[in-house]
């Protein structure tokens, strides 16, 4: 044991701390790779990204143990988090922009066999890989997690003791997961970050654990997103057997060259389709698209803080990354098969939870359906070849829905749990919340797309592509385009709904049945079943919370940063920032060569090897001539005008129909419009049942045969055993009455003529 | 070491004695003594283990022999490779654990049983991983029963008569039957075998030499027999589906150590056995009937698990997921290449220590409330904090999260399911990649995928109820009666934390800690079974490694090459 | 007494083959008694002790009776061994002697206990196994 333990200790250390070379550990994937990796130095500080709030998770632990009673574990918290930040940034800086790095902190799962060769050893280290795509990604995810941790800081405050280390010490965790998740080096790396963050994600959402609606979401989540993870790992183990390999960067190696690791024709395989389905699977799942998105609006039951980060700005973009990451296995494809259903399934989604947010009354849960549609544009975007599009929109969605969830949690904060927008009203007139509705204005013009806005811009570079690329490369992208653009319109008007209904307007409001926002509070139990007789009672001693310090400044940082993320826009070599960092990562591919399979390889070959290929670009409008149009007109040009007079006309219905001319807090002119639209309102209303019907065609289902399972155990199987007990026992007992008599020497006479009898039979067989 | 081997089998059996002769209230003490200096001899021997071996794990260590009837063929010997070595450490550090767990849960006056028998149990569990001699390795492996018998017949709840019997007969009937097919197995190398040291009796039951010889000299028709009979005992001890309906009945009625043992280290022994005899003795039929005993544990994973569901006895729940967890293991088992029975091997040991993990929580639960009924109890997370921690963090090393143990064990024998065979990547020029040889294939990897999320289905909704929700008791309870701590005192929590701490040691370092120790052995049993099936002759009588490709050879180094092409002639293709 | 039984067994036809080899190698002492006359002591021993058992009801009794069977079958063996020249019915003898000791010791003790319980020695007494 000594041994072992000696081992990983001087792993752990030499990696860690002393940091193996980076070339040494890019010549020993070379040969998967042709050299060529910039020896950055930064890999020490690359590894302390995930190790600094993995050890705050440990801290808050500690503190849970001493049953800290203070804000010591959010502050904790934070700070870390914002060194891992800082870390994240100093990365960043000191990259040279092209070449990945990689840090192999330890052997993880490893294993040999056979001569050896390709495709006979497994390899996934715990280890890390940083391009162009890990780096976009946790430059967000540290940066948002230490604004929210912030946040959560004073909204969790109620809680502070176990509560409060609980939820910060899942909240450390899952800042490492999705580090993990981000940043690994392989499939399984990849992996351990995505049960990671879903973990900490049901943990989270049954934060409120005595609301049984809370423990049954988080379940709800973590099912749903296994049905996912399956295709995920199926999807892993499909690769290892086609490519031999599990790591980033052998993969793409092999890939590129066009042929599976034992030399056949990639395009002759039925896994270049098959592998980027499953891995799909896996994305929708997490992402909540298609068939998978019930459980984002249940995961509303979650803490705000919670939503606002993992369930809008950095989990649910996890399928996002992952369709990114592994783009070149999608292009690899020259029929694009995986690609046009990550396009349709996107749109459909985008399309499908819109109309649901727009009937809905619960501003939290508006907003969780709106980050599904939201997710269905970033999908769309990667279906249609916008990569740079998809992952811009990532990278903008992420603060300004953040700004909106976490505006909405000062409400909630603010109004005891309230969340009806039938009753709140005119924010913008109570003392205390003109921070919050300046932020949540911002917020709703990004989402809306309002002209020069960061969500304006990167929704466009993704709508503008559904032209460019043709419907014959993607099957009908054009028409889910037309699906998206309607969407937008969609977005606008229920985005605006909850802000003309909630923040302006007459001054109304009534509280929520939720006074204290704990979980571990004794009272608890009360509050859920008197809640009806609540309301109007609370309402005449009621006096709004209006946040304070920590809330506010949270509110304006990230405010600021949606309004800046546009300025991302205009900055950089290939169409925004996000662009270059696209560019220089494994999503990066020459679309002048979609279709055309051994060139298409080839350019993606070259972005890995960090080439200086610049013969196209996802966004390249103005490089070739040849592309799609709408009505006529080149999407790279009028997309700007087109989107922009969408987004006004969704405002301005919302206005018409819910400011204009509104007196009270509970109805608008909508509702006679929603009267007329029976039933599809009360459908949307009730999520076109689709809840219901999952249970009625699967749990239900599922629990009948596990029933039958059960008895068919009881009953058939182990009474086959028990018959094998059962019938001597009830033989014998049909007798004993007559031979049992349990005098002794009964026994000894039967026995001394039953040896009687096999005598004669004896004699008589041998005379 | 090989001295420490035989104390730690001595050891226990001493200390039962003391037990037995000093006054009861002593009798835990005594316990904890001896399970305690058994414990730290098996840290030595690990230590000492694999600083020894260096880089050669596979060989046997510690090998020591004592002749007992030399005419009979007859020898006592033992030796542990690295497998059986990291078995005994799992079995003896669940010895304290086991003894820490029954601390206020017996009664003094019968104390002295308990832990007497407790002591017993323990030392027939070290004696079968150590044995080397068939006859040791049996007489072990029933002797088991007994101790187990006492504890579940006299320290279980309502229904432990019945249920102590069933365990007792079910699972001895089982094992005779596969006596019977070990001692036809010795029989056949006894007069077959040319060239087998048979010793001066001309009968030998030597491990070693049986699984060296019995594999070339039974016909594969014998194979199939002797195989069947095998299977009789140890798919019974595993429990594989269908013979797993005395598990539940016995672990709900064995008291907490006896159901942690029980699931700890008793089912490994049947899927031990299969590692150490079914496999070297049979390997043709292993081969030929692999994706049958796939499907039967596939089935068992997603019919057990299924079961799982709608169980609301905590207990029963924990137990048949169990037999869904193992059935994983089986079919890593026989997917007969490296990343199955790697994961097999770990999935014995991770089982062991996150399912006995389980049992010790329940137990705890239940030394306070006295049901195990779900209805019945619930949201315990307000009240028992730590106990609420230790139960997610057991639960999710259950069901699989990456980053705990349960999750390297588990992709492994998915993995080894799904790349056993590959036939895309297959490519006769090219040979093969990324996939193995072996006689299962993708599907029986996509299908024990799907007890991935059954797993998450059935213990998140025990978890749900049990941990999270507004707290409900039993009627009646009352917590200033109890001499208990509300929440986990420092001797439960001492008890769990050597389990948490391994669960998360095998979880990030898995390559380090366990494949590394075990791939050497393993590498080398499957090069003879893949040896042993493509010498094999094929029902029609020709070789199979003709039959697959002319030109190779049969010999190990070349096996990769030419034994795939062969295994599809001699196997049952999925 | 003895001298006579053995003359009189050895008259009886249908009991006189005896292989001259085996014959040959008893010693003189034991030339008149062939095995046959062990062999009939040993069957009238085991009928005698059978017959006790099956007709007593006195536990000591029938106790006596099964050592007497016992006795019965351990001369039948030694008998056949001295008859092949080979010794392992007498090894087994012994074993069964010393296994015979520890048993009457244990049946002994077992039956003082049983005569406490019911003051009697009556084998009737004890019907426990009914059913």
């Amino acid at each position: 044991m000594t041994g072992i333990t000696g081992t990983i200790l001087e792993t752990v250390l030499t990696t860690a701390f002393a940091v193996a070379d980076p070339a040494a550990e890019a010549a020993g994937h070379a040969g998967a790779h042709g050299g060529g990796h910039g020896a950055t130095s930064g890999g020490a500080l690359m590894a302390l990204i995930p190790l600094l709030p993995l050890f705050g998770a440990v801290l808050v632990g500690v503190f849970a143990c001493f049953n800290e009673k203070s804000k010591l574990p959010a502050y904790a918290t934070v700070g870390l988090l914002a060194v891992a930040f800082v870390l994240t940034l100093i990365t960043y800086l000191g990259w040279n922009g092209h070449d990945p790095i990689q840090v192999r902190l330890w052997d993880w799962i490893g294993l040999e066999w056979g001569s050896g060769g390709v495709g006979q050893t497994l390899d996934a280290g715990f280890a890390f890989y940083f391009d162009g795509l890990s780096l976009l990604w946790m430059l967000f995810v540290t940066g948002l997690a230490t604004l929210i941790g912030l946040y959560a800081s004073e909204y969790m405050e109620h809680d502070a003791g176990l509560g409060y280390c609980r939820f910060f010490g899942a909240f450390n965790l899952f800042v490492f997961s999705m580090s993990c998740l981000v940043m690994g080096d392989n499939l399984l790396m990849l992996f351990l970050g995505w049960e990671g963050v879903g973990l900490c994600s049901y943990l989270l959402i049954g934060y409120y654990y005595k609301k049984k609606a809370a423990v049954d979401a988080g379940m709800k989540a973590f099912v749903v997103n296994r049905i996912g993870d399956l295709g995920l790992l199926i999807g892993t183990l499909l690769t290892f057997t086609t490519f031999g390999s599990l790591e980033f960067t052998e993969l793409f190696a092999t890939i590129g060259h066009g042929s599976t690791a034992s030399g056949a024709p990639l395009d002759a395989t039925w896994q270049v389709w098959a592998i980027p389905l499953l891995l799909m699977m896996g994305a929708f799942g997490k992402s909540a698209q298609l068939f998978f998105y019930v459980w984002l609006p249940d995961a509303m039951e979650g803490p705000t803080p919670v939503s606002a980060l993992i369930h809008a700005a950095t989990m649910v973009t996890a399928g996002v990354y992952l369709v990114a990451r592994m783009m070149p296995l999608f292009v690899a494809d020259t029929q694009l098969i995986a690609l046009s259903v990550v396009t349709w399934g996107g749109a459909i989604t985008a399309f499908w939870a819109a109309t649901i947010a727009m009937a809905q009354y619960d501003i939290k849960r508006i907003m969780g359906y709106s980050t599904i549609s939201q997710l269905g544009y970033m999908f769309f975007g990667l279906g249609v070849l916008a990569t740079t599009g998809g992952v811009f929109h990532v990278f903008t969605h992420a603060f300004f829905k953040a700004t909106l969830f976490l505006s909405c949690g000062a409400v909630m904060h603010g109004f005891a749990g309230q969340l009806d927008l039938r009753k709140l009203s005119g924010l913008w007139k109570v003392p205390g919340f003109k921070i919050v509705v300046i932020a949540m204005l911002i917020g709703c013009l990004n989402l809306a797309g309002f002209p020069f806005t960061a969500g304006y811009f990167s929704k466009d570079m993704i709508l503008a592509e559904a032209w460019v690329t043709s419907d014959s490369t993607i099957w009908g992208s054009s028409w889910a385009g037309w699906l998206m653009l309607l969407t937008a319109g969609l977005t606008a008007y229920y985005t605006f709904r909850v802000f003309f209904r909630v923040f302006v307007g007459p001054v109304e409001y009534h509280p929520g049945d939720d006074l204290h926002d704990h979980a571990d509070d004794a009272h608890g139990e009360d509050h859920a079943h008197d809640a009806g007789q609540h309301g109007d009672h609370h309402a005449d001693h009621f006096h709004p919370h209006a946040p304070k310090w920590a809330i506010n400044l949270v509110l304006v940082a990230l405010a600021g940063g949606s309004v800046l993320a546009a300025g991302l826009y205009f900055v950089g070599d290939h169409h925004g920032w996000a662009g270059d960092m696209v560019h220089a990562s494994s999503a990066h591919f020459d679309p002048a060569h979609i279709g055309d399979h051994s060139a298409a390889v080839a350019g993606v070959g070259d972005a890995v090897a960090g080439g200086e290929s610049h013969a196209g670009d996802a966004h390249a409008g103005d490089t070739h001539a040849a592309h799609g149009t709408i009505l006529g007109l080149d999407p790279h040009k009028y997309m700007y005008y087109i989107s922009a007079i969408v987004g006004f006309v969704g405002i301005g219905v919302a206005f018409v129909l819910h400011f204009a001319g509104r007196t009270e807090a509970a109805t608008s002119r909508a509702d006679s419009l929603a009267r007329a639209m029976e039933p599809v309102h009360t459908w949307a209303e009730r999520k076109w049942y689709v809840d219901e019907f999952y249970h009625f065609i699967i749990v239900t289902p599922l629990k009948v045969i596990s029933h039958l399972f059960h008895w068919f155990d009881k009953l058939v199987i182990d009474g086959i055993v028990e018959l094998f007990g059962g019938v001597p026992k009830a033989s014998s007992e049909s007798l004993s009455p007559a031979t049992q008599t349990g005098v002794l020497h009964d026994y000894a006479l039967r026995m001394v003529a039953g040896v009687a009898v096999v005598l004669v039979v004896v004699a008589i067989v041998l005379y | 070491m090989t001295t420490m081997l035989v104390l730690t089998i001595l050891i226990p059996l001493l200390f039962a004695v003391i037990v037995l002769v000093r006054p009861p209230e002593a009798a835990k003490f005594w316990a904890l003594g001896g399970t305690s200096v058994c414990f730290l001899l098996g840290a030595m021997i690990v230590g000492r283990f694999f600083s020894a071996a260096g880089s050669s794990t596979e060989t046997m260590q510690a090998v020591a022999s004592l002749e007992w009837l030399p005419a009979l063929g007859l020898n006592l010997s033992i030796g542990v490779d690295a497998i059986a070595v990291l078995l005994i450490a799992l079995a003896l550090l669940l010895g304290p654990i086991c003894v820490l767990a029954s601390w206020t849960a017996i009664p003094t006056d019968r104390a002295r049983l308990f832990f007497g028998w407790l002591l017993v149990l323990q030392a027939a569990m070290v004696g079968v991983f150590a044995a080397r001699d068939l006859l040791l390795f049996y007489t072990c492996f029933e002797f088991t029963l007994l101790p187990m018998f006492v504890l579940i017949n006299e320290f279980g709840s309502t229904n432990r008569k019945r249920a102590a019997t069933k365990f007792f007969l079910y699972t001895f009937t089982g094992s005779l039957i596969a006596l019977a097919g070990l001692v036809y197995a010795a029989w056949a190398v006894a007069t077959r075998a040319s060239g087998a040291d048979l010793g001066p009796g001309g009968f030998t039951l030597d491990i070693g030499v049986l699984t060296q010889y019995a594999s070339a000299v039974l016909t594969p028709g014998e194979q199939g027999l002797v195989m069947a009979a095998m299977l009789c005992g140890f798919a019974v001890k595993v429990p594989l589906f269908p013979f797993h309906t005395w598990l539940p009945l016995a672990h709900t009625e064995a008291p907490t150590a006896g159901s942690v043992l029980l699931a700890g280290v008793l089912l490994k022994l049947g899927t031990y056995a299969m590692y150490r005899f079914v496999l070297p003795l049979t390997p043709v039929a292993v081969y030929e009937y692999a994706p049958f005993i796939g499907v039967l544990a596939i089935i068992g994973i997603i019919y057990a698990g299924l079961i799982c569901w709608v169980q609301r006895d905590i207990k029963k729940l924990v137990a048949y997921s169990s037999v869904s967890h193992l059935g994983f293991c089986v079919l890593g088992l026989f997917a007969l290449n490296t990343s199955g029975i790697t994961g097999s091997v770990l999935y014995m040991l991770n089982h062991g220590l996150s399912t006995g993990a389980l049992f010790l929580l329940v137990g705890f639960m239940y030394e306070r409330y006295h049901t195990r009924d779900m209805d019945q109890i619930g949201g315990l997370a307000a009240k028992m904090p730590v106990w609420s921690f230790f139960m997610v963090f057991f639960v999710m090393a259950s069901v699989g999260l990456p980053g705990l143990n349960g999750f390297v064990s588990e992709f492994l024998c998915t993995m080894g399911a799904f790349t056993s065979y590959t036939p895309w990547t297959t490519d006769e020029l090219n040979g093969m990649v990324g996939a193995t040889w072996g006689p299962l294939g993708p599907w029986f990897g996509v299908a024990a995928g799907t007890g991935v999320i059954i797993a998450a289905i059935y213990l998140l909704y025990m978890t749900s109820k049990v941990v999270w929700g507004t707290l409900n008791e039993p009627d009646g309870h009352d917590d200033d009666h109890s001499p208990l701590p509300i929440d986990l005192g420092g001797r439960e929590i001492a008890t769990l934390l050597p389990l948490a701490a391994l669960c998360l040691v095998f979880g990030l370092f898995p390559k380090q800690t366990l494949i590394d120790a075990v791939e050497a052995p393993i590498n080398e049993q499957i090069a003879f079974i893949q040896q042993r099936v493509t010498e094999a002759p094929l029902r029609d009588g020709t070789l199979a490694a003709e039959a697959g490709s002319p030109t190779s050879k049969a010999s190990a180094s070349v096996l990769n090459e030419s034994s795939n092409a062969a295994g599809r002639n001699v196997g049952v293709k999925p | 007494m003895i001298d006579t039984v053995l003359s009189g067994m050895s008259s009886l036809p249908s009991m006189t083959l005896v292989p001259s080899l085996a014959q040959t190698a008893f010693p003189d002492a034991m030339a008149s008694s062939t095995l046959n006359h062990y062999l009939f002591v040993s069957a009238v021993m085991f009928a005698l002790g059978l017959i006790g058992f099956v007709t007593r009801r006195n536990l000591i009794i029938m106790f006596l009776c099964t050592e007497l069977m016992f006795q019965a079958a351990g001369l039948a063996m030694i008998a056949f061994g001295r008859y092949h020249m080979n010794f392992d019915g007498q090894t087994f003898v012994i074993f069964v002697l010393t296994i015979a000791a520890a048993e009457a010791a244990m049946a002994l003790a077992l039956v003082v206990l049983l005569f406490r319980k019911r003051e009697s020695l009556d084998a009737n007494l004890w019907a426990e196994l009914k059913g």
